[in-house]
């Protein structure tokens, strides 16, 4: 092969974006007819012969579609010397001679010796043929039209078009165009550019026609490396950063500091680091809520109390409100749209609804003989919903009074209430194992049937998913956009006794949580149901939790303990970091210890901070002269 | 459930009432000389201008049912001038069919040109171009597009049928026009029993009774 090309001079490749041409850059080379040299011929005839090569370990991709793809790529990318040298050197051309000569002509608009060079092709289907002759004769119509040649166009339109008999609207409104041209000029303009504009649509719709294997589609090979990295962060367990560029040179997989997984540290004032282990509740933690915009969070106890606190820039977790006034636990917090009110629902009891800059109660909505189980707004925020202990459910407008009931088996005393985006339909835990989507509009009811008890449902963001927990410690998420399905299953987590909830979470959602009766948190990757995570810390149930929808990277959990922890990212901080420059080769930890007895406390060793990984419970002890017990773990690599 | 025969006996029947179902018939159809005959064997009189405007609408008549649309729109506007402005449905029919005796006879420019010109102020409005309710600007163009319009998937445009229909629409309107009845009273009794039976027969037939066939009682 290489004597040849010392022969002859490389055949001249004319790339459509040329000067002549005017601009137009679609991958599609060009070979000057005239110069067909002897290579070329070599060059086929080689080429049939490496038909079946394939690369690769996997032996799944042809040599022959890989070169011709990287060639197309460097057509588009503009390097049509290099594209040209490929095909030359590596006997594969791009496209066959019929392609090039046919893509010339309909450059040079010479419709009538396209269409009969089209037939050369062999297209194994005959009606590609007349769809693509149809739309250059289209071309070829509208040319002869702009021209002013009205009985051409339609001798056109009569002598070649019909009789493909394919398109018959388009041949309808075709003959209309000719009695009215006046509204074929208002469609299209005409000069210059516009004609180039129309051709560069004439290849793209061709192209799109003939098969792939007649002309390569544009831009293949960068699709191809589009859909790997989708495929690549699709699969990445731990992806919850919108920080990633994914690059080309390594395969995108986050580490698992990208989660929360670590009790959050803060500071105060006086630079003490103070725990987010948030205190302020004298009994069990039942329910927490962030709200929309992320900047507070609401949480519930079994003391009645419902607090408000504010999250702060810097992390900080801290009381903004004590909202007294139930005289039974909340045991449901919903936040209004605009985030500026609160819901609050007694269990069985009154709801409540409260102002978050001033911490009043607006207005307690009563039924008189019933409780309410449920509450939750409307997604124009003027009403609000509730479920009732008769098992119906009711709405209200905001001072108080009941606009609707709806009577029936609508409700049972499961604390969920959940509204879908377009706030038409309602969704409760109707049966013990049947959730139901009411429209309450149109009266229709949709359910989902689940084979074992339901203890408590979450939805998604966007609404189009619902996340139910089950009696036998399973999580079932449902698509529940048009007909209910069942997409995925999450275990792991314990849960026996009492209701455990859980939540979606992290960047675009692609993580699920749950609290557990074995005092930790679970964390789930959604797509592929692994689970990921499990935090431990709390020293009772984690009742439930909530993630911050504003951070993909903090997470709350709300305990039998009467804490509220805060979960951050694993922090290597600016001291640890210097040492692995000096290069220490050394991981270091923080260490964060609670124990039943002793109030948790941080280690200060100098300049060393340690840490512990928080997973699954590798700890070994350490004596570290200091007042108090704690169990510490460092961990070092040689 | 059909009506026992024997009740029909019990009804009794004018003898003018029939003449004047029989007439309003004849006259509604435009047969003259029948009529003429009918008159005279009955003994009554008719004015003699109302035989007159029943010659010339026999003649609008066939000639639109012929598909010579523009003698039959000539002599329209001659006997009943401003119908066509009004009723500019049946003015686009009409043109219609004149058009689509140009493209059958494959007189292709004197088609178009007489499309580009008439049909411009029809343009104007959406109902006439796209389809919507009616046969559209659209689908009668597209017969321009054929060489043999009788196989192309426009064809039924050139049938009998649709002359029929145009040329009755056009004999409606011309007697609305002169004040006579668009519908004979034949016609309209016909299709009041034909309605009524089956309200009847849908009420009580909910067992398989078949729906009222008019075929079958003209048989029975």
């Amino acid at each position: 092969m290489g004597g040849v090309e010392d022969d002859e001079p490389p055949s001249k490749r004319v790339k459509v974006s040329s000067g002549e041409s005017g601009g137009l850059s679609n991958g599609i080379s060009v070979r000057d007819q005239g110069s067909c040299s002897i290579s070329d011929s070599m060059a086929r005839l080689l080429a049939s012969q490496e038909d079946d090569e394939v690369v690769g370990s996997r032996g799944v991709i042809k040599k022959v579609e890989l070169v011709r793809i990287i060639a197309e790529a460097l057509y588009s990318l503009g390097y049509s010397k290099t594209g040209a040298r490929l095909e030359e050197e590596s006997g594969i051309p791009l496209h066959s001679s019929l392609v090039d000569l046919f893509v010339q002509q309909i450059l040079d608009g010479q419709w009538d010796e396209s269409v009969t060079t089209l037939h050369e092709i062999d297209l194994t289907d005959e009606s590609i043929t007349k769809l693509a002759s149809f739309v250059i004769l289209e071309q070829k119509f509208f040319e002869l039209l702009d021209g002013g040649k009205l009985m051409d166009a339609l001798k056109t339109l009569r002598t070649e078009i019909a009789p493909l008999c394919v398109n018959g609207d388009r041949v309808r409104e075709l003959s209309y165009v000719i009695v009215s041209p006046s509204q074929n000029l208002l469609e299209r303009t005409s000069g210059q550019e516009s004609r180039l504009k129309s051709l560069k649509k004439l290849l793209e719709e061709l192209q799109k026609l003939l098969p792939p294997t007649v002309i390569i589609p544009e831009n293949r090979l960068v699709h191809l490396v589009e859909q790997a990295l989708d495929l690549q962060r699709d699969a990445c367990r731990f992806h919850n950063s919108s920080v990633a560029e994914m690059s080309l040179l390594t395969d995108h997989q986050c580490g698992r500091d990208r989660i929360p997984c670590q009790t959050l540290q803060g500071y105060s004032g006086l630079d003490r680091p103070s725990f987010q282990i948030l205190q302020e509740h004298s009994d069990e933690v039942w329910f927490l809520q962030f709200s929309h915009n992320g900047k507070y969070l609401a949480s519930s106890s079994g003391d009645c109390l419902v607090i408000i606190w504010e999250v702060k820039v810097n992390g900080q977790v801290s009381v903004r409100h004590r909202l007294s006034g139930h005289q039974k636990p909340v045991s449901y917090i919903s936040w209004s749209p605009d985030d500026h009110q609160l819901l609050t629902c007694g269990m069985e009891e009154t709801i409540r609804r409260w102002d978050i800059t001033s911490g009043e109660c607006l207005q307690v909505y009563e039924k008189t003989g019933l409780g309410f189980v449920s509450c939750g707004w409307a997604a124009d925020g003027k009403s609000i919903f509730s479920g009732v202990t008769d098992k119906s459910i009711s709405m209200w407008d905001l001072e108080g009074k009941e606009l609707e009931c709806w009577k029936g088996q609508r409700t049972v005393r499961i604390a969920d209430l959940g509204i879908t985006t377009d706030g038409k339909e309602l969704i409760t835990v109707c049966k013990e194992n049947t959730i139901l989507l009411f429209n309450w509009e149109t009266k229709s009811e949709k359910f989902i049937e689940e084979n074992q008890n339901i203890t408590s449902f979450a939805l998604s963001e966007d609404r189009k998913f619902l996340l139910v927990s089950l009696w036998n410690e399973e999580l079932h998420l449902w698509n529940i956009d048009d007909c209910p399905k069942l997409v995925a299953k999450y275990k792991g987590h314990k849960r026996s006794r009492y209701v455990v909830r859980s939540c979606f979470g992290g960047l675009e959602q692609s993580f699920i949580a749950s609290g557990s009766e074995d005092s930790q948190v679970y964390i789930w990757h959604r797509l592929s149901g692994e689970l990921v995570l499990t935090l431990a810390g709390h020293t009772g149930a984690v009742n439930c939790v909530s993630w911050n929808p504003a951070n993909p990277h903090m997470l709350a959990s709300a305990s039998d303990d009467r804490t509220i922890r805060i979960w951050g990212l694993n922090r290597l901080n600016d001291d640890s970091r210097e040492m692995l420059r000096r290069g220490r080769r050394c991981n270091i930890y923080y260490c964060v210890f609670a124990s039943v007895f002793f109030n948790p406390l941080n280690i200060f060793q100098n300049q060393i901070k340690f840490i512990t990984p928080i997973t699954e419970g590798t700890r070994s002890t350490k004596r570290i002269p200091l007042v108090c017990i704690c169990f510490t773990c460092y961990n070092s690599t040689q | 459930m059909d009506a026992d025969p024997r009740q029909y006996e019990n009804i009794g029947l004018n003898e003018n009432d029939i003449h004047k179902i029989v007439k309003s018939y004849l006259v509604h159809n435009c047969f003259k000389d029948t009529l003429e005959s009918f008159i005279a064997c009955t003994g009554e009189m008719q004015p003699t201008d109302h035989l007159e405007d029943m010659e010339k609408r026999k003649r609008i008549y066939y000639f639109a049912l012929d598909g010579n649309a523009s003698k039959a729109i000539e002599l329209t506007e001659e006997f009943a001038p401003g119908l066509l402005e009004e009723n500019k449905d049946l003015h686009f029919d009409l043109l219609s069919l004149h058009f689509v005796e140009l493209v059958c006879s494959r007189k292709i420019d004197e088609a178009l040109g007489f499309a580009q010109s008439k049909f411009t102020p029809f343009g104007k409005e959406q109902k006439y171009v796209e389809k919507l309710e009616m046969l559209s600007m659209q689908d009668f163009m597209a017969l321009l597009a054929y060489e043999e319009p009788e196989k192309s998937p426009m064809f039924h445009l050139l049938s009998s049928e649709h002359r029929q229909h145009v040329a009755d629409s056009l004999n409606r309107a011309i007697l609305a026009h002169t004040k006579l009845p668009s519908y004979s009273v034949m016609e309209r009794l016909i299709q009041q029993t034909t309605v009524v039976r089956q309200c009847l027969s849908q009420e009580s037939g909910k067992d398989g009774h078949q729906p009222f066939s008019l075929k079958d009682f003209l048989k029975s």
